[in-house]
């Protein structure tokens, strides 16, 4: 009776172990777990008592002083036994990472864990769930095993001291993109500003003729100009004009190798026309009309 | 040579295997898994004839070993050789049994790769919840697993499959943290190491537990040379390609999948699978003709728009197909100096019969110097691709900015510019041909 | 390039001083009590400085050639045209600089050559010889030279 009553229990709570009729299967009784905080006194940490083969129903907190005390006794059927493997199976439910503790097991199957912050995992230290712990007791020979869960353990850490970290391990996988960050293109200021300063660049033109003809700034030499030396004046003053015409050229589609010769033919011209016409403005000054 | 008629199918034999011809009886029950156009050499690890290379070459492809009936390896096969063996671009599948003691130069020559046996050398994995149930009923010795599925969500599953395998008296492992090791398969979270030998409970010195303990795993050298440690060598065993299994609490008995992930695993390890093949690579402007000489130019623009393309095949078993990235991974072009500038996921652009294409499209960053097309692939069970071509970036020419007429913001000084050369030209006019006003000219004079 | 500097050259100089800031290379103090003594005005000592100015502006007009007169006009308009691209420049920031720097010293070049020409053609000492055509020649040079680069590097 007693033996059919425990496998419905079993076969009740551990999905993993569905037990075979014939055979008898492992389980736990007296089992206790208690947390003392080291430095207080015998006696004054939490201390629970976990029914036969099932679990505690609030999670078990474990603090960074914290050490958990775990004792059970195994049990094949009803009869209490050394077991094989008795170990205590901590699992992060976000990322699956396991880690079991075994326990010091007696002839008689007392069995028993100490557990402290120490011994667990970096990377427990960190998660934000309780852990799930799990009891596996099993053995040798036809007796099925024991898996289920006993408590969820609730790793406390002191808010003032930084959370150990686990090192990134090397793997090969692909890594984040990387999209190059262009310097921004340089911006023109407002058109309109644009357009009002050209105007007033341009305006100065005018203001410069206006300003000439207010101090009397004429044209008269040049028929006594044109009369004493025709050729070199038109010839200079083209040559001058056709230079710059030249360079206008060259600023809107003309290269540097289309403009030197270009260049060096109306500067030649113009330095010979240069010469005569600058000689007749020298007659005109020494002659007093300039 | 093997002797002829060797009733244990488990002695220790090296052999060399090479696409062709014939298997050795002594060891059939070992190696029938390899019938596929390997011709195998068999040797006794304590042959004074073995040697892994023949005038410094290495003298065979692949290398199986599995334990010795001995208690250890000769000289030819020391860690050394081994390691000489896959720089050389050897391919190694070596079997452990939790029987025997692994011999202490298979231990240091695993340390070597950064896989770590128990300090005892002899333990064996038990697990009193994945047994068969109608072999080792006592000992529960005998592991029966689902075949290993995909490691990673963004790897390549190549030795996945329905049905269970079976690995009697396995000698687990731990793996180092390095990328180059890949577990292939793990023992469930129920299971622990124990050493038969030593009649003590596991619980003194905890060594590793659960799925901590690998069963079977890969390492894959930087050159793409591959080793495999298979924590069972009686899986490979003729016997327990044919067994009907029965895992505890179920009714149903069912066979093994023992061989099919045998040959998986020397197709792997011996590059029948897994192995990328690089075929052209091409880099050029974007724009629409592409003549020959635009291709792999030598030199870009900073800003340039620019098309990458490379050709990637994967061996498979006998022939090459095109290679597809597993979903969730990324095969990535870098563009980089000194750092990556650019890292770019290359998408599949067109397959051929045996590969695909990939490409992308970005432009040259606002850098000038010496820039490489960086692939850099290296992923957990394909071997690596690393490419790398060299072009340089350089600045706008002077004649490739924009004229000076096309930036508003340059109008008023270009303005300017024309008026002062305006301004002298009536100078000039002025100058020559006005008349001074008569007063003042007596003045001055 | 440095002629001997007779007293109304000097306060020509000094005069073209007031209106632009780069033609005037002698200190003031040293040709204000020359032009003081040839003015046609004179100057007490506790004269305002709204006199003096005055009176320097009336010298300046009075004893400057009518040429040098449209020279100084010339200047006075490259003046203007290098202050409003360099306001432009202060206000609306310098993209493109490579115009702003070219279009610039555009103005301020010629200023400085139409300022040599001033300080070579000014003086009467000169006038005997062809140093005043000579001048003018090298002047036109000069620019055709400095227009060259700055369409150079305008772009």
């Amino acid at each position: 009776m007693q033996l059919w009553h425990s496998v419905l229990q079993l076969s009740l709570l551990a999905s993993a172990a569905i037990p075979s009729a014939a055979a008898a299967t492992w389980g736990f009784t007296d089992a206790t777990v208690s947390v003392n905080t080291k430095g207080a006194g015998v006696g004054s940490g939490v201390k629970e008592t976990i029914p036969d083969n099932k679990a505690l129903s609030s999670p078990v907190a474990l603090g960074v002083a914290d050490t958990l005390k775990f004792t059970l006794t195994a049990q094949e059927g009803s009869s209490e036994k050394r077991a094989h493997q008795v170990s205590l199976l901590l699992q992060d439910p976000e990322t699956g990472l396991d880690i079991s503790y075994p326990f010091k097991v007696k002839d008689n199957g007392k069995s028993r864990l100490d557990l402290t912050q120490k011994d667990l995992p970096v990377q427990f230290l960190s998660v934000s769930e309780p852990l799930d712990a799990r009891l596996l007791i099993g053995s040798f020979g036809d007796a099925a095993a024991y898996d289920g869960a006993v408590f969820q353990l609730a790793v406390a850490r002191n808010p003032d001291e930084p959370v150990p970290k686990a090192e990134a391990v090397p793997r090969y996988g692909k890594l984040p993109e990387i999209h190059h960050i262009f310097k921004a293109d340089a911006q023109s200021p407002p058109i309109v500003v644009s357009l009002v300063f050209v105007a007033l660049v341009l305006a100065t033109l005018p203001v410069l003729g206006g300003l000439w003809l207010l101090l009397g700034a004429n044209v008269n030499h040049l028929p006594t100009a044109l009369k004493s030396a025709p050729v070199p004046h038109a010839v200079f003053l083209g040559s001058l004009l056709s230079i710059e015409g030249i360079f206008f050229l060259y600023y809107t589609s003309w290269n540097l190798f289309q403009i030197l010769p270009a260049v060096a033919v109306a500067s030649t011209v113009a330095f010979v026309s240069g010469s005569r016409a600058l000689g007749e403005v020298q007659g005109r000054r020494l002659a007093g009309l300039r | 040579m093997a002797p002829k008629g060797s009733s244990t199918p488990c002695s220790g034999v090296t052999l060399k295997v090479r696409p062709c011809v014939a298997i050795g009886d002594a060891i059939r029950a070992h190696t029938g898994y390899l019938a596929r156009g390997y011709d195998l050499v068999f040797e006794s690890p304590k042959s004074d004839k073995l040697s892994l290379f023949d005038l410094g070459e290495k003298a065979y492809d692949h290398l199986l070993i599995l334990p010795p009936r001995s208690k250890g390896f000769g000289p030819a096969l020391s860690p050394k050789n081994i390691v000489n063996f896959i720089n050389q671009d050897g391919n190694v599948l070596l079997a452990l049994s939790g029987k025997s003691t692994t011999p202490s130069a298979i231990s240091s020559l695993l340390l070597e790769l950064d896989l770590h046996l128990a300090t005892d050398r002899s333990s064996v994995v038990l697990d009193h919840f994945n047994y068969d149930t109608l072999s080792a009923s006592e000992k529960h010795d005998v592991l029966l697993l689902q075949r290993p599925g995909q490691l990673r969500p963004d790897t390549k599953d190549f030795f996945g499959g329905e049905g269970v395998l079976a690995l009697p008296r396995t000698a687990p492992h731990t793996l180092g943290d390095t990328a180059l090791l890949t577990p292939i398969l793990r023992a469930p979270v129920t299971a622990y190491s124990y050493n038969p030998k030593e009649d003590l409970s596991a619980d003194d010195d905890v060594w590793a537990t659960g799925s901590q303990l690998a069963l079977v795993s890969a390492m894959q050298s930087r050159s793409s040379s591959r080793f495999t440690l298979l924590g069972s060598a009686e899986s490979l065993q003729d016997q327990w390609f044919s067994a009907t299994v029965k895992v505890p609490g179920s009714e149903q008995e069912t066979g093994t999948a023992n061989q099919e992930f045998a040959k998986q695993l020397t197709a792997w390890t011996f590059k029948e699978t897994g192995v990328l093949k690089v075929g052209k690579i091409e880099h050029h402007l974007a724009q629409a003709d592409i003549t020959a000489e635009d291709l792999n130019p030598a030199i870009y623009r900073i800003k340039n728009e620019t098309v990458f393309s490379i050709e990637i095949s994967e061996y498979s078993n006998d022939k090459f197909v095109p290679f597809e990235v597993p979903a969730n991974d990324a095969l990535q072009l870098e563009f980089s100096m000194l750092s990556p500038f650019q890292r770019l996921k290359l998408e599949p652009s067109s397959r051929t019969e045996n590969s695909t294409i990939y490409t992308t499209q970005f432009t040259v960053p606002d850098q000038h110097g010496i820039f490489s097309f960086r692939v850099n692939y290296k992923r957990p069970f394909l071997t690596n691709i690393e490419e790398k071509h060299e072009v340089t970036v350089r600045h706008f020419a002077h004649d490739e900015y924009p004229r000076s007429w096309k930036i508003s913001g340059g109008w008023v000084w270009i303005a300017g510019l024309w008026s002062v050369i305006g301004g002298f030209l009536a100078f000039v006019f002025v100058w020559l041909y006005s008349e001074p006003t008569s007063a003042k000219t007596k003045k001055t004079q | 390039m440095a002629p001997k500097r007779t007293p109304a050259a000097a306060s020509s100089a000094a005069a073209s001083g007031s209106s632009g800031p780069v033609s005037a290379p002698s200190p003031q103090t040293t040709a204000a009590p020359s032009s003081l003594s040839s003015g046609p005005k004179t100057l007490t000592t506790n004269s305002s400085i709204f006199d003096i100015a005055h009176t320097v502006w009336q010298q300046y007009l009075a004893t400057t050639p009518q040429r040098t007169l449209l020279l100084d006009a010339f200047m006075a308009f490259l003046v203007l045209v290098g202050g409003v691209q360099f306001v432009y420049c202060v206000l609306a920031g310098n993209y493109p600089f490579n115009a702003f720097l070219s279009g610039f010293s555009a103005a301020v070049g010629q200023f400085v050559l139409t300022a040599s020409l001033r300080m070579q053609t000014s003086s009467p000492s000169s006038s005997t010889t062809s140093g005043e055509e000579g001048a003018f020649a090298d002047y036109v040079f000069g620019s055709l030279i400095l227009h060259f680069f700055c369409i150079n590097f305008i772009n």
